[in-house]
């Protein structure tokens, strides 16, 4: 078995989980991808990932909650989630709305510098 | 004549003569002698005006026909030179057996007053001038809003209609509108200004800013308030310029910066492939780079659409297949709100020469209107919404028609107007503007025919061919009616 890591990548833009899933493979991680939050929650249940970065902004099933149920589900809640998305005002509410529900582990505004995006999931996985 | 009476005749503090029938001077006071000298033998008017006839109008004549009191008006001329204004009093003087024997004339020296009176009435006449050729409307209304008096401006934009209602007149209301700064001027005295959307008898919306300002009679009692309207339209249509562009900044910069993202990966792979020497990564990351970009340009478009003109970009069309595009997009929506979409198309209805992309978005803005309309109305149930197309010789009529709320007559003359909305927080005021824009931008014209209650119906009517000249915003009138 791969002892490569596996991230799943969640975004309503192809370019974006293209952009993502080249430069993850590339600093040699394994990963998936979903265009919108069901696909996110069906992926987590079949290959249960190391990471998610998660689009909030997504116009079919939000990504706030698939947030939310991923952090309600006993088994799932622990996974890392980066937080990507174009407008903190998307944001805001996003954390507002989570009154029950612990914060991200990360969040990166669009556009993404990948140095950094590369450096906070080598941190969250590492620790 | 009596001593005391001599004496109170020669004192008097202005002219007195008497004269007999054929106006000679029988006797005069000292104040006259002093002024007019030697009278002896001479007719009235030789010794007054220095003329060789009598005047054509003469008060004391007329005392010797009917035995009464005249007065009149005169100009006359002392021995020095000096020209005095004078009023003229007239009274018979009686014989024993009651007949005319003379008649007295009194003149009083009023030269001060009516220079005085020149004065005012000079000064009348500059305070009118001023008032007339003011470059902003000017209305005095009494305390039921009755116009009593306007200015030239006001009469050639807004008729004469004085003692019409401030709010018929400026407003085609049939109620007193609310909060009204002329209402407030009589209640409290005090200046008040407003920012208010008026209608021209030309059918010209404006935007206007309107001061009061009370005006007091001699007691100080508010009789009547002057409203002062400063048209300020081309001001406020670039401030909305300004504001649409704030409001479309903050509603693209999502896409804007997840095109930035993209466009970076694009940038990546193609770094990438250069860097291992990798063709399939080139490629893939250059035709990321090459969508984005277009996609990029395609947002900047759509962004001047609302900053301003756009020259659409002209090819052949088919109405029809613009109404189906329209009616798939607005089907969902329709459905959502349980309101009926239908659509129609004409055999006849031919092809035009138009943007495809522009007249899409127009007929949206007024679809997606008619919706909000039919979702306002409580009053009815089994709301519909028809899309339809025709031929018109040179042109295409587009048809958006609904049964929804519908609009007064203040709605109808305001749609167009930019940020103008009766939505609430739900509205933007921009979708008819824009679609008015866009009508316009075509050489065509949009028709708006609407009822209180009853519903709307928008006419577009573009020309089959491109114009040659394209139209300017302020030369394409909208029309308005209600529903025949």
């Amino acid at each position: 078995m791969s002892d490569k890591k596996t991230i799943l990548i969640v975004d309503d833009e192809p370019d974006t989980l293209t952009f993502f899933s080249s430069l993850l493979r590339d600093n040699g991680y394994e990963t998936i991808t979903a265009e919108n939050g069901d696909a996110a929650l069906a992926k987590v249940r079949e290959a249960r990932p190391d990471l998610i970065t998660l689009d909030i902004t997504m116009p079919e099933s939000s990504g706030v909650r698939c947030y939310r149920e991923l952090r309600q589900s006993a088994e799932f809640r622990s996974i890392p989630v980066i937080v990507i998305t174009g407008i903190s005002e998307d944001f805001r509410g996003f954390i507002s709305s989570r009154k029950q529900v612990p914060p991200p582990d990360g969040y990166l505004s669009k556009p993404v510098d990948e140095q950094e995006l590369v450096g906070m999931i080598g941190r969250l996985l590492a620790a | 004549m009596d001593l005391p009476y001599r004496q109170y005749f020669e004192s008097m503090p202005c002219y007195v003569t008497v004269q007999d029938r054929d106006l000679r001077i029988i006797t005069a006071n000292a104040r006259f002698r002093q002024s007019f000298g030697d009278f002896e033998g001479r007719r009235c008017y030789q010794v007054y005006k220095q003329r060789p006839e009598k005047c054509e109008v003469c008060p004391v004549e007329r005392t010797f026909r009917d035995g009464l009191s005249h007065s009149s008006e005169e100009r006359v001329r002392c021995l020095n030179g000096r020209e005095v204004a004078v009023i003229v009093y007239t009274e018979p003087v009686l014989d024993p057996d009651g007949r005319i024997a003379a008649v007295m004339e009194m003149s009083t020296d009023i030269t001060e007053i009516k220079q005085l009176q020149d004065l005012l009435s000079e000064s009348r006449r500059r305070y009118r001038t001023l008032f007339e050729e003011v470059p902003c409307y000017i209305s005095i209304q009494d305390a039921d809003l009755n116009i009593v008096d306007a200015n030239r401006l006001h009469r050639r934009d807004f008729g004469s209609f004085l003692g019409c209602k401030c709010y018929e007149v400026y407003k085609h209301r049939k109620e007193e509108c609310y909060p009204c700064p002329v209402r407030d001027t009589f209640l409290d005295g005090a200046i008040h200004e407003r920012e208010e959307v008026v209608t021209s008898i030309r059918g010209e919306t404006m935007n206007v800013l309107v001061s009061t300002a009370p005006i007091r009679d001699g007691a100080g009692n508010l009789q009547y308030v002057m409203e002062m309207s400063t048209n300020i339209t081309q001001i406020r249509a670039l401030q909305s310029q300004l504001a649409s562009i704030g409001l479309l900044i903050g509603s693209v910069s999502h896409g804007i910066k997840g095109l930035l993202n993209s466009l970076n990966g694009g940038i990546y792979l193609v770094n990438k492939g250069l860097e291992n020497g990798d063709q399939a990564r080139l490629k893939q990351g250059w035709e990321i780079v090459l969508r984005n970009v277009a996609r990029i340009r395609s947002m900047v478009l759509d962004i001047l659409y609302y900053a301003k003109d756009r020259e659409p970009q002209y090819e052949p069309l088919s109405p029809a297949a613009v109404i189906d595009e329209v009616f798939d997009l607005m089907l969902d929506k329709a459905r959502s709100l349980g309101v009926g979409l239908a659509r129609e198309v004409d055999e006849d209805v031919g092809s035009l020469e138009g943007d495809a992309k522009a007249l899409r978005a127009m007929l949206v803005n007024l679809v997606e209107n008619s919706l909000d309309a039919c979702r306002l109305d409580s009053k009815k149930s089994g709301h519909r919404v028809a899309l339809r197309a025709s031929g018109q010789g040179t042109h295409v009529r587009f048809e958006v028609a609904d049964n929804g709320i519908g609009m007064d007559r203040e709605t109808r003359e305001k749609a167009f107007t930019l940020f103008f909305s009766t939505k609430g927080s739900e509205g933007t005021g921009l979708g008819l503007f824009v679609a008015n824009r866009i009508a316009c931008a075509h050489g065509g014209r949009i028709v708006l025919e609407s009822e209180r209650d009853a519903g709307t119906r928008f006419l577009v009517e573009i020309p089959r061919e491109r114009p040659r000249k394209p139209a300017k915003e302020d030369q394409c009138l909208t029309q308005q009616g209600a529903t025949p």
